[in-house]
């Protein structure tokens, strides 16, 4: 990282020499117009041509010269403020250490703009920052100080390329920190400041940072940037800041607000805001005009306007606005993410993982509502932030299951493919876990219907990131979500006693895993677990079973579809003999069971012995599971015997089981929106003699 | 030294015995209260500090189908203490008959090792690892009804299941790195 | 914050400054604590106050009384009252020192109010002259001292003022917001006017008045230390619910009352031990070689430190019998410790400050 820097580092200082130099000038000749039109300010024109034309090396011991510039300058800001241009020379000259880093503190801190500060001057001092000669006390100045004045700085476009490197700054700093943190924290004793940054630093790497930091901490820097700040608001007292009132204003508001409910202050959305407030000097310095986004209102707007938005100052605010999610989604600006996803991850980690009071008292209810938001925005998007996934998998770890559930598990639904050999393990079986680990598939498959269609090999695992898994790897995590899903269900339905809504979510899980092939053109084909299927099976409403059939009908085709791909194509995937021959099995006993009143089923692992059988006393218990004597079926049988024989006294149910009136019952079935059976009839039953391998099946019905 | 055995005894008709061992006693007492009033069949709490435990009480203990670890993550005396607990358990303890409920990780989810050790520990001795939030009712509630899942299943009184078949699923499992996904 | 001009540009005369002081007390006390203390005061006619209850907001309160100020021709002596009974109300915003009287000479225990108070203003009368004192007898029996200082030449600083409270024929005074500076003469003072040959630091602070009083008074549930085991309540509770090492938690609860007693505890809020002994870890022989003491400070910090020891060491978080170092708060009436290695007795390292 270091030597990047320094290697653009210097690209970056020879081009932007020039431009400097020329504003330079330029303001030196503003000086000197104005020395013409006033005298008084001719100490202070004489102070700034020398910061900027001083020698590198001049000494500042016993400098009376310099002693007496600086005080001039020192004496225009506190009175007036500086002029941008004043702004930038003083800059450069401290962050340049033409004279060593003593001065660079003093004057860091009279660095009072009246109007805004010019972009470049920021940048260069950035730029200046990445040498690494500047003491590291003045280097958190800097920062603070480029905190303070954020809002006034006039144009953010060149600014917002080098976040990254700002955030890595401040991450670099903490690192800094972290080693010596013992020699800092020593020497300065515990800094507000220092703290603030090292509990950002802890959110993202908790385990390099030891220290134990309060858990909230009150505003880092709020009391380090109260200098600046009470010389602006003097400033503008004096009605000699050009900006101003909304920047003060804005002061003054966070601070009411913050010492009030500072507590919750990451739940709130904030407005959406400008993040300059001056529309003069704005186009001076940029080369474009940009449009706010605050002042969007409708679709087509932003989609005019769309080259040229200015994002709001603070990047929270994006969530609850449904035109910034629109921009975002269509534009994918990097920087733009990394702001929201840098403040999102911040604000999750603070309410909900280093919390004092449990989270589970007062703020609940603003709890509830930030997740709800975030989680309308993520549909929205149709994806997860970076940040709510990170948050996610550290959550997850502590969760109790309870806590906030509904949101919870819709966040988690929403998270990425995650690579194979990761387990989320819950103990806590609910149709709403299940319900949202078929989501979460959805999603994956959906994602993969999408972004595999082009390339089979390498896919994006988001949409705005560069991150690839490969279809195997894809495949792998999809089996694994199958699979756990599959255990899951099959315990909970135990632990359950077959609980037939739960048996509902787990069906339409598999309603899901069936078609993966035909509907998201995945190579990959899973069966059901014999926890699931036999639950399924033998349910006593005829709903389930009518959706089992569906699912099995729907296995058939997808697996009829992959053999004769493999048929055609030589790459095509391959489904292993044990698949075929676990769906030939729940299909052959599915047909013995239903429509030939047989349990007999070879080849399976589940074998019922007869003596067993005949121990339970029920009367030919190989019938009990036909379509007549299923329990889900029985009540149509009665039904149907009732309408095909009105006059008959004795009921007997048997009598369907004739060729004819078994064929009427059949079509009566069918005519009662059992579609599911009906297709797996159509398929299975009449057209005997269609194998799916080569493996013997045993299902060649007959219909007696 | 006497070492607890999970079929010692019979257990009684239509009831379960668990026992919840917590070093700070803080825990403890609302929810065994709570895993009393929320369960249909009769449960029986037995509360201890460490093990083992006292003799004299032999004859009058049922037979413990479930024991839980009740770890505090902001102290270490509640993982220590713990730890030394568990040689006083029979190993047919472990299979499916002893689980972890961590308190306060949300207090301490800043001391990161901890809460590694704790997994280490569950994973080691293939344990469910559940949490709780037990600074409001509806948390220790909610503590007691998933006990009671697992209670359940342990003494038997879940028809077709067995702790063992049940832990297969909900024992902890060590993921290689917790906090990243491994995919960078 | 307009109107501090507008009365700075008035009128400027002896009022002034009183009113300036009455403004910036006025301002320092809650909205809805204001009105409280000013129907205490006593200076307003019903007239005024029920005019004063209707006011909605502070703003124009402040204004009102500041008019009414002009109107009644209050003085400093008027607005020291006031402020007295506002701290007096809200003792709870200062922190207290407890200071304990010795020596007592033969009529200390005849020392009524008027005596004191005449003793007490004649001695500063004789030592500083510009002092402002004043002296008001609480419902509970308390006499409150109120001490504005001046120094040099300067008026009296009525917004640091210094506070005493006494109760008469106790060994004890609690002053707060005294500055090194003016504890010499003060505490002079009043051993001079209670008739005692000394005074010296008690080593208890807190912010809780009425709890520093308690505990040195004993006015809170006393322990008897019995040799029999009380019984311990029965707690009522399921049949179903049942503990296992049900011995050793009684026991343990038994000390911790034999330590703390049973009811309700004054609220102390720290406890400070500044440790002046020598290092002993045998696994760290650098520090422990070291010849001059290890020093460092441990505080213990609750809102109700004696009760959550105890609780402490009821639950077993502590283990009992608890150090003699934490329960001999209750018993020596002390918060403040210093503990060196030259105490000769071995059961405990503590030893007296030399105060």
């Amino acid at each position: 990282m270091a030597k990047l820097v320094s290697l653009s580092d210097s690209d970056l200082s020879a081009s932007s020499e020039e431009s400097v130099s020329s504003r330079i000038h330029r303001s030196l000749r503003l000086a000197e117009q104005e020395k013409r039109k006033n005298e008084a300010e001719k100490p202070f024109v004489l102070a700034l041509k020398y910061f900027s034309e001083v020698e590198v090396g001049t000494p500042v011991v016993g400098n009376d010269e310099f002693e007496n510039h600086l005080a001039q300058v020192e004496k225009v800001a506190f009175s007036k403020g500086l002029s941008p241009e004043a702004v930038s020379v003083m800059l450069e000259f401290a962050m340049s250490l033409r004279m060593g880093s003593s001065p660079c503190a003093r004057v860091l801190k009279c660095l009072i703009p009246d109007s805004v500060v010019p972009q470049e001057a920021v940048f260069r001092a950035v730029v200046w920052l990445s040498v690494g000669k500047i003491p590291i006390s003045t280097q958190v100045l800097f920062i603070k100080w480029v905190l303070t004045v954020f809002d006034m700085i006039d144009a953010k476009d060149k600014l917002r390329a080098i976040y990254g490197f700002i955030f890595s700054f401040i991450t670099d700093e903490n690192l800094v920190c972290d080693s010596n943190a013992f020699k800092l924290l020593g020497k300065a004793g515990r800094q507000p400041y220092l703290l603030h940054l090292l509990s950002l630093y802890k959110v993202f790497c908790p385990e390099l940072v030891t220290l134990s930091i309060p858990s909230r901490m009150r505003s880092g820097f709020k009391n380090h940037i109260s200098p600046w700040k009470s010389a602006l608001m003097a400033l503008q007292k004096r009605g000699s800041l050009q900006v101003a009132s909304s920047i003060s204003l804005n002061f003054t508001l966070k601070n009411k607000t913050g010492s009030r409910k500072r507590r919750h202050r990451h739940l709130e959305l904030p407005e959406l805001s400008r993040v300059t407030n001056t529309g003069v000097n704005t186009e001076q310095t940029s080369s474009r005009k940009l449009v706010p986004l605050v002042q969007i209102q409708s679709f087509e707007q932003l989609l005019k306007n769309m080259h040229q938005i200015e994002l709001p100052a603070q990047m929270g605010s994006l969530l609850g606005s449904r035109l910034a999610l629109q921009y975002l989604d269509c534009v994918q600006d990097e920087s733009a993410l990394l702001r929201l996803n840098f403040w999102l991850g911040y604000a999750l980690h603070e309410e909900f993982l280093f919390c004092t009071d449990g989270g589970a008292g007062q703020n609940a209810e603003e709890a509830l509502q930030f997740l709800n938001k975030l989680l309308s925005a993520q549909q929205f998007l149709q994806e997860g932030f970076h940040s709510s996934d990170a948050f996610l998998y550290k959550f997850l770890n502590i969760w109790d299951g309870s806590l906030l559930r509904p949101q919870i598990l819709g966040l988690l639904s929403n998270i990425p493919v995650i690579p194979s050999s990761r387990e989320c393990q819950n103990e806590k079986l609910s149709c709403g876990l299940i319900e949202c680990l078929n989501n979460m598939l959805l999603k994956w498959l959906t994602w993969h219907s999408v972004y595999a269609l082009e390339d089979d090999l390498d896919i994006s695992l988001h949409s705005h990131t560069s991150i690839n898994i490969t279809l195997s790897g894809f495949k792998d995590s999809v089996m694994d979500l199958v699979c756990f899903v599959g255990r899951l269900a099959s315990v909970g339905l135990q632990l359950e006693g077959c609980h037939s809504l739960l048996l509902s979510f787990v069906l339409d899980f598999y309603e899901t895993v069936c078609d993966t092939f035909l509907k998201f053109g995945l190579p990959l084909v899973v069966m059901p677990p014999p926890g699931v299927f036999y639950p399924a099976m033998f349910a006593t409403d005829p709903v389930s079973l009518d959706r089992l059939a569906y699912i099995m009908n729907r296995y058939k085709m997808n697996l009829t579809s992959a053999k004769s791909q493999e048929k055609v194509t030589s790459h095509a995937f391959h489904i292993s003999r044990q698949t075929y021959q676990e769906f030939n099995n729940y299909l052959a006993f599915m047909v013995n069971c239903l429509w030939n009143s047989s349990m007999r089923c070879p080849e399976t692992d589940i074998q019922l012995s007869e003596e067993l059988l005949a121990k339970s006393g029920v009367p030919q218990p190989w019938m009990r599971f036909d379509l007549i004597h299923h329990p889900a079926f029985m009540m149509y049988a009665v039904e149907f015997h009732q309408k095909c024989w009105p006059g008959r006294k004795d009921m007997d149910l048997n009598s369907i089981k004739q060729a004819k009136p078994w064929s009427w019952y059949l079509e009566f079935l069918f005519t009662q929106g059992f579609g599911g059976l009906k297709d797996f009839f159509q398929n299975n039953i009449s057209r005997p003699g269609q194998e799916l391998d080569s493996a013997q099946s045993k299902k060649q019905p007959l219909v007696s | 030294m006497s070492v607890l055995k999970p079929f010692s005894k019979l257990p009684n008709l239509d009831t379960a015995s668990i026992l919840l061992v917590e070093n700070e006693e803080q825990v403890q007492q609302g929810l065994a209260e709570a895993l009393v009033e929320d369960s249909a069949q009769a449960v029986n709490v037995r509360l201890a500090r460490s093990l083992p435990l006292p003799l004299e009480n032999e004859k009058t203990r049922p037979r413990i189908d479930l024991v839980v670890f009740i770890l505090n993550l902001t102290s270490d005396k509640s993982f220590k203490s713990a730890n030394e607990s568990l040689k006083y358990l029979d190993p047919g303890y472990f299979l499916g008959k002893v689980c972890f409920m961590v308190t306060n990780a949300r207090y301490a989810s800043g001391n990161m090792g901890r809460l590694d050790a704790v997994r280490k520990m569950a994973a080691s001795l293939h344990c469910p690892l559940l949490f709780a939030e037990v600074q409001s009712p509806e948390g220790v509630t909610n503590a007691a009804r998933r006990l009671l899942t697992i209670l359940k299943v342990a003494s038997g009184l879940v028809p077709n299941t067995s702790s063992l078949y049940l832990s297969n699923l909900t024992r902890c499992t060590k993921p290689p790195d917790i906090d990243q996904p491994s995919f960078d | 914050m307009v109107y501090v001009f507008s009365v700075d540009c008035s009128i400027r005369n002896m009022n002034d400054s009183a009113k300036r002081s009455l403004q910036r007390l006025l301002r320092r006390i809650p909205f809805r604590m204001l009105k409280t203390s000013l129907d205490k005061w006593e200076r307003l006619t019903a007239e005024q106050r029920r005019a004063i209850d209707l006011t909605p907001t502070k703003r124009d309160l402040i204004q009102e009384i500041l008019s009414l100020c002009e109107e009644n021709k209050w003085t400093e002596k008027h607005i020291a009252e006031l402020q007295m009974i506002y701290v007096a109300e809200n003792s709870d915003q200062d922190m207290w020192h407890t200071y304990q009287l010795v020596d007592p000479d033969d009529d200390a225990r005849s020392v009524d109010l008027i005596q004191f108070k005449e003793q007490f203003k004649s001695h500063f009368r004789e030592v500083q002259r510009n002092v402002f004192v004043k002296i008001r007898k609480h419902t509970d029996e308390a006499v409150w001292i109120r001490i504005a200082w001046g120094e040099g030449l300067s008026p009296p600083n009525n917004l640091r003022a210094s506070y005493v409270v006494h109760h008469l024929q106790t060994p004890y005074v609690y002053v707060s917001s005294l500055s090194s500076k003016h504890k010499p003469l003060l505490l002079q003072a009043l051993a001079f006017s209670t008739r005692h040959r000394g005074i010296k630091d008690a080593n208890l602070s807190g912010r809780k008045l009425t709890a520093l009083r308690d505990l040195l008074m004993r006015q809170y549930q006393h322990v008897f230390t019995t040799k029999f085991p009380s019984p311990l309540k029965e707690q009522n509770q399921s049949p179903l619910i049942e503990k296992e090492q049900s011995g050793p938690s009684a026991k343990r609860h038994r000390m911790a009352i034999e330590a703390f007693g049973e009811g309700a505890l004054p609220a102390i809020q720290t406890a400070v031990y500044k440790l002046e002994t020598k290092f002993k870890d045998p696994t760290n022989e650098t520090m422990t070689e070291r010849d001059e003491p290890f020093r460092c400070a441990v505080k213990f910090s609750s809102t109700n430190l004696l009760e959550s020891l105890r609780s402490c060491a009821s639950s077993g978080i502590a283990s009992t019998p608890l150090t003699p170092l934490l329960s001999s708060i209750p018993l020596k009436g002390r918060n403040y410790f210093v503990i060196t290695d030259n105490a000769p007795s071995a059961c405990s390292q503590m030893s007296q400050t030399k105060n």
